[in-house]
């Protein structure tokens, strides 16, 4: 059979799942274009990319996305890392640790931020009762509600619901590593620490890079659980990018600067990423 | 380290780790009173079902889990009918470029590209109905079961389904006769990890199911959060049962977890 019988046939088993991503994938994004150079009357304008860089808030949220992302990532990561590594150096019961650590990113977005709405409640919380019990003044403790407080206490979210997703990820890797490279660095009588700087990183340095890559685009993306936490409040205290977007967009209806914001949402993304993926391969 | 320091260790972070999970299903097993006692009552509490009484009575609770159901079913045969031939049209005739093309289409962060398609369903007659979310669904979760059944049919030998054919089989034939059998159980994990994902889903379904009709249960429970008075009691059991299912279907697929969520946890 020659390779142009066999290419028509290729195309009628994949053609329609293709149609149906270019349908709702890439026609979107040129809609979004169109609508981005559109006034409300459907003529031509520029004026919501004049917007977007007199838009102090844009960017403001912008920076706090990232600062959201950097903390969470940097924390999940170290997190992640060392559960997988303790985990990994228990002789029974890795199953079960395996398994009981991974609920928390199982669970739908909106169940675990109404969770940490009740563990928050600064009058009712269990947190904040906890803490009392045991003899701390928690009159100042105002977690989400709080404008100082509220970042910290979503990242603080983050961190507990996707840690297990690095864990995941990098237990894994841990599980795939050949045997023979540690059986010699052990042979030749190198310590603990020297076994995890010079075996274990390097080898583990794929899946270490698949996976803050994979968890960072998720990052600059945070929408639910801050919708749910603290609607990018108290003030413009947690507002993200995805949240400045949606309330353009759904609340004040201004559909052409919602398009420039994801536009340039995405640009930055792909930039982000790129840059991310420069950094890690270099190190 | 000493063994019984990791252990210790690894039972503090397993405590942290499901603590939260243990409060909410307390919350919604706990009479109003003792919900927010002080000290709080972590155990010793008289429990009680009124909640999930009070969650089930009201009719949209109802109303909710069916379209949450309905959507993340419908969606996910729909991947499955169009992806599973995909998968396997990539994985025999090699179109190596498309398939990382179709591959990024699932990096597109969603509220991109949320704003024209509220604006095409709109035009479409498609807001407020759980048809639309279900095409939305489908079309996120594709690149997942191509890349995920692309996989599982790289390692069926070619040889078995060339067997097949030779004795008078089509191509669909043996894909269906031969491959997919192979692939059963890994075909089973993709539809699990397409329903999880439909199911937990939050900002489509908030953005383009607005009436109580067509929204899904994630919506249904925070429309409950951002009222001035909220039934803590109701809406932890709406919660509870909006999670259970979620953590058995995971525990089913247990095999491949790290395959399912290292792409399913790239969502929204």
């Amino acid at each position: 059979m020659t390779e142009r019988l066999r290419l028509p046939a290729g195309i009628l088993w994949i053609a329609p799942a293709t149609a149906l991503l270019v349908a709702l994938s890439v026609y979107p994004l040129l809609y979004s274009l169109k609508v981005s150079f559109s006034t409300e009357a459907g003529g031509f304008t520029l004026s919501h990319y004049a917007r977007l860089f007199q838009d102090r808030l844009f960017f403001l949220a912008a920076a706090q996305t990232l600062l959201y992302t950097a903390v969470a990532l940097v924390v999940e990561l170290l997190l992640g890392l060392g559960l997988a590594l303790l985990v990994d150096s228990l002789d029974t019961g890795r199953g079960f640790f395996r398994a009981g650590l991974l609920a928390p990113m199982l669970l739908p977005p909106v169940v675990a931020a109404v969770v940490w709405r009740l563990i928050y409640n600064p009058q009712f919380g269990v947190l904040n009762g906890t803490l009392r019990t045991i003899g701390i003044d928690t009159s100042r403790l105002t977690w989400t509600s709080g404008a100082g407080s509220a970042m910290f206490s979503v990242i603080l979210v983050d961190i507990w619901e996707w840690t297990p997703f690095l864990f995941l990820l990098l237990s894994a890797g841990l599980q795939a590593l050949p045997q023979e490279p540690f059986e010699a660095a052990r042979m030749d009588g190198a310590s603990a620490w020297r076994i995890f700087r010079d075996v274990t990183l390097p080898l583990l340095k794929p899946t270490l890079l698949l996976a803050v890559l994979l968890r960072a685009m998720d990052l600059v993306r945070i929408f639910d659980q801050i919708f749910i936490l603290t609607q990018g409040g108290p003030g413009f205290a947690t507002e993200t990018v995805s949240l400045y977007i949606y309330r353009t967009a759904f609340r004040f209806f201004n559909f052409g600067y919602a398009a420039v914001m994801s536009i340039a949402g995405l640009v930055l993304t792909t930039l982000f990423a790129r840059a991310l993926l420069r950094l890690l391969r270099t190190r | 380290m000493k063994t019984a320091w990791k252990y210790a260790l690894a039972a503090l972070a397993l405590a942290l780790a499901l603590a939260p999970v243990y409060w909410l299903v307390t919350i919604s097993i706990k009479k109003e009173l003792d919900q927010f006692a002080y000290p709080p009552l972590w155990w010793n509490f008289a429990p009680t079902l009124e909640h999930y009484r009070d969650a089930f009575g009201a009719r949209s609770f109802g109303r909710f889990l069916a379209n949450s159901a309905l959507v993340a079913a419908g969606s996910t045969l729909a991947a499955l009918l169009l992806g599973v031939p995909a998968a396997y049209g990539l994985a025999r005739f090699r179109w190596e470029r498309l398939s990382f093309w179709i591959l990024s289409t699932r990096m597109l962060p969603p509220i991109v590209t949320i704003v024209p398609l509220f604006l095409m369903l709109r035009e479409a007659r498609l807001l407020n109905s759980l048809l639309g979310l279900g095409l939305l669904y489908t079309a996120f979760n594709l690149p997942f079961v191509i890349w995920m059944m692309r996989g599982f049919f790289d390692e069926v030998p070619v040889e078995l389904e060339e067997a097949a054919r030779l004795d008078g089989d089509s191509r669909l034939g043996a894909l269906v006769r031969v491959v997919l059998p192979i692939v059963r159980p890994g075909l089973a994990a993709t539809a699990v990890f397409c329903a999880i994902v439909a199911w937990n889903e939050f900002l489509f379904a908030l953005i383009l199911t607005q009436t109580e009709a067509a929204a899904t249960l994630p919506v249904g429970i925070a429309s409950r959060v951002t009222q001035y008075e909220i039934k803590w009691g109701a809406m932890s059991a709406a919660g509870v049962v909006a999670m259970a299912p979620v953590l058995a279907f995971a525990a089913a697929a247990q095999k491949y977890l790290v395959r399912g969520l290292s792409l399913g946890a790239v969502k929204g």
